[in-house]
């Protein structure tokens, strides 16, 4: 009789098998119809969103020399040249440069910087020949980025986030349709518009599931 | 001479050069993977030879038998042993050299001589072709049915030694920790080493 | 059965009609056929690599091959050209010879074994007694070129990829045989004309898959072990051998091997239609469809129209088996060289052995639909 069991068992575990791998295949049937989500890269490209943090961006003229980004920074990587004016008590700028080779471009001297000289771009094409080439100048961290939205020879796509309510390919989609759900400027709007404490958590709480639902959408 | 005759002439010359060469070279080569390959190629000409002879279905049974299974098998243990080292010197290797040259050739002259004092009727009988392969399944279970009993029970002997070589390798690993009552359990296994490993489940 | 379209007969009627003798016109018809096969084995192996790009590329939401030709058609070619036109190395402290003559034993039995592959009644290089036996003789080279070219290579990893990938074929060989012989104990004959022939009688209904779905099983099962696709490409996984076997090869050399692997892929699909699918059998008889439209089989426009249903029936049935292959290899993980063993030997010898000693009982039992 064992030996009866034994077989019976062995049958239902090759059915069991034969049962997952036909749900294996129909999971992968089921992904051929679905959309591509290639980006064709130098034709195409993602927009990237707004707190993206990318090369950072540097303004000579506003800089105090105060190496607080210096300080803030997790490896010093910023090097500030200056030179005290003995005639004027004031600190001269001459210099200052940031390697990107070793930046980890965790913001924090944009956040510190008290003049706010520094700010983040939407720049990450930065791969070089040289790596020597990656430690930018002041001049250098002047330059202003392309914007992928503005420049003729590249195609912008919407992350799947920002693409406006019910439209899941980012071809062909009207640059001038706003995204689905509120902005963060329009939910402080709404915010400011409730007068109640209560209600403003409930409006919160009603802008979280419909940013989540847009998510898994 | 018809085309056809002629075409015949050239592949079994072709054939017969690949089956005495490559014989010669299995067994002159230093190289011992050499030797196992060029083993492949005789097997193979001579399935091409009965190929000649119009029976196919012994080419293909010579092919999927020897070269398929023999030569590979052969060439798998060359492979998974294949250790670099020097030979012993073998004492008074000339006498046994003449010796072992006499032996091979006294077979080849006997062969010889049974070649000619064979009386060969030429031409043979008919080659039958593709209904050989009904034949031989005939012949098998008719006549040939006692040989080919005992083939398969020199085969099974064959494999109950291996799995028992096989499955000796297992307990001496597994009597390896220092358990006694691990080992009691595989001294008791022993007499029924044909049965099932006991599973999980 | 009507003979179908037979080619070579019209060709040496015409060739004689110009006043030849027959031999010669059997002479200059004999490369006609093996130069057609080898050029839709290579044109098979194009599409099959293009279809296994694009398919791989859906299956992960890629879009695949896209700028070479429409819809990246041309890329099997330009991979190809790539190949043909790379510098052919051959690592200093390998064996020159066998590492040569290791992918040309690997390509050559897999397109000879075109030889059995019928289109159609006469659609086929040469009716073979042995047929389906021919084939699977010939498969079982294949490991010895595998294993040269591993040795040769000199390099562990070649050599592991090349033991791991003759163990594999050994073991598969087994089960694969075990389930043509049921196969071919029901229609009584070696000849792939004949299986075809068997499965005929009543279109889709009578196909082989219905009476041996276990021998169907196991062949597909064996076949993808014997093309070493996944689950089964453990010669040459790439995470633990590099590339197996073909891990020092390059340019031609590396071609031959990957035609190889695909070409015995299409071929493989092509024998498991044969086998149970019906061949080039259209799901409804097409001596019914003729006899309901009230023509004669023999009629030329008819035997015109028979062999080309026949073609794509059995190009159909086949690539549509690829795709399954393909469409698995993106859904199982690899197997451990254990499992492959175990399933071959514990798995799928015994039960193809329960197959075939069924298939005989149901023989005897019902000769009216086992073949008897």
């Amino acid at each position: 009789m064992s030996f009866l069991k034994k077989v019976a068992n062995y049958a239902q575990e090759a059915l069991d098998a034969a049962n997952y791998l036909t749900q294996g295949l129909a999971v992968t049937f089921d992904h051929l119809r679905r959309r591509p989500i290639t980006v064709q890269y130098p034709y195409e490209k993602l927009i990237p969103s707004e707190r993206y943090r990318g090369r950072i961006h540097y303004e000579f003229d506003k800089c105090i020399a105060c190496e607080v980004c210096v300080r803030v920074c997790p490896i010093n990587l910023p090097v500030v040249d200056w030179v005290m004016n003995k005639d004027t008590k004031k600190k001269e700028l001459r210099n200052y440069s940031i390697d990107f080779g070793v930046c980890i471009f965790c913001g924090n001297c944009v956040e510190y910087c008290p003049t706010n000289c520094l700010s983040m771009t939407e720049e990450y094409e930065l791969s070089t020949f040289d790596r020597h080439s990656l430690n930018y100048d002041n001049v250098a961290l002047g330059r202003l980025p392309t914007s992928v939205t503005s420049d003729p020879s590249v195609r912008p796509l919407r992350e799947l986030a920002y693409l406006p309510e019910g439209s899941m390919d980012p071809h062909n989609v009207d640059s001038l349709k706003p995204r689905a759900g509120k902005l963060p400027a329009e939910i402080i709007q709404g915010l400011k518009e409730t007068d109640s404490f209560s209600e403003d958590k409930q409006e919160l709480v009603d802008d979280s599931e419909n940013l989540d639902t847009l998510g898994s959408d | 001479m018809t085309i056809a005759s002629s075409t015949e002439l050239i592949c079994f010359l072709l054939l017969g050069v690949g089956v005495v060469l490559g014989s010669i070279g299995v067994v002159l080569l230093e190289n011992i993977v050499y030797s196992a390959f060029l083993l492949g190629g005789v097997f193979l000409s001579v399935a091409g030879l009965y190929l000649l002879l119009n029976a196919s279905f012994v080419a293909a049974a010579q092919v999927l038998v020897y070269v398929g299974a023999v030569n590979v098998l052969i060439l798998f243990a060359i492979m998974l042993v294949n250790k670099k080292e020097d030979l012993k010197v073998i004492k008074s290797l000339r006498l046994r050299r003449i010796l072992s040259g006499g032996v091979c050739f006294g077979l080849l002259f006997l062969l010889v001589r049974v070649v000619i004092t064979t009386n060969w009727s030429l031409p043979g009988p008919v080659a039958i072709g593709e209904a050989a392969t009904e034949r031989i399944g005939e012949h098998l279970f008719t006549d040939y049915l006692l040989p080919f009993e005992l083939a398969s029970v020199l085969l099974l002997m064959a494999m109950i030694g291996a799995i028992v070589l096989a499955r000796k390798d297992v307990v001496y690993l597994e009597s390896t920790p220092e358990s006694d009552l691990k080992q009691g359990l595989i001294e008791q296994a022993q007499p029924t080493l044909l049965a099932d490993k006991p599973t999980n489940s | 059965m009507s003979a179908g379209l037979d080619l070579e007969f019209s060709f040496s009627q015409v060739l004689q009609g110009l006043g030849l003798t027959p031999q010669l016109a059997h002479l200059l018809w004999l490369p006609l056929p093996m130069l057609l096969v080898l050029v839709a084995a290579v044109i098979g192996v194009l599409v099959t690599v293009w279809l296994e790009r694009k398919i791989s590329a859906a299956a992960q939401q890629r879009i695949g091959p896209e700028y070479a030709g429409a819809l990246g058609i041309l890329q099997p070619m330009a991979d190809g050209l790539k190949l043909l036109v790379k510098e052919d190395v051959i690592p200093a402290k390998a064996d020159g010879m066998l590492f040569t003559l290791g992918p040309v034993l690997v390509l050559v039995p897999v397109i000879l074994s075109w030889l059995i592959v019928p289109f159609g009644q006469n659609l086929l290089i040469s009716n073979v007694g042995v047929g389906v036996f021919l084939w699977i003789a010939l498969s079982s080279i294949q490991p010895i070129g595998l294993l040269m070219s591993g040795y040769a290579s000199n390099n562990k990893y070649s050599l592991l990829g090349g033991l791991r990938a003759a163990a594999q074929s050994i073991s598969y060989e087994i089960p694969l045989a075990l389930s043509v012989l049921a196969v071919v104990m029901m229609s009584n004959s070696l000849s792939t004309i004949d299986i075809v022939d068997q499965q005929n009688g009543a279109g889709l209904l009578s196909w082989n898959v219905w009476r041996q779905p276990v021998g169907f099983v196991i062949f597909w099962i064996c076949v993808l072990a014997e093309c070493e696709r996944l689950p089964f490409d453990l010669p040459e996984a790439e995470e633990e051998l590099v590339a197996g076997y073909q891990t020092e090869y390059a340019g031609m050399k590396f071609a031959l091997f990957y035609l190889g692997s695909y070409i015995n892929l299409v071929l493989s699909a092509l024998l498991v239609s044969v086998l149970y699918l019906g061949g080039w059998g259209f799901p409804i008889p097409v001596e019914w469809m003729a006899s309901w439209l009230g023509q004669e089989v023999d009629t030329p426009v008819i035997q015109v129209f028979t062999a080309s249903i026949g073609i794509s029936m059995t190009i159909l049935k086949a690539y549509l088996l690829v795709f399954l292959a393909i469409l698995l290899r993106w859904t199982t993980p690899r197997v451990r060289i254990d499992q492959l063993l175990d399933l071959g030997w514990k798995f799928l010898l015994p039960i193809s052995l329960v197959n075939l000693l069924a298939t005989a009982a149901l023989k005897l039992v019902f000769p009216v639909a086992f073949g008897g």
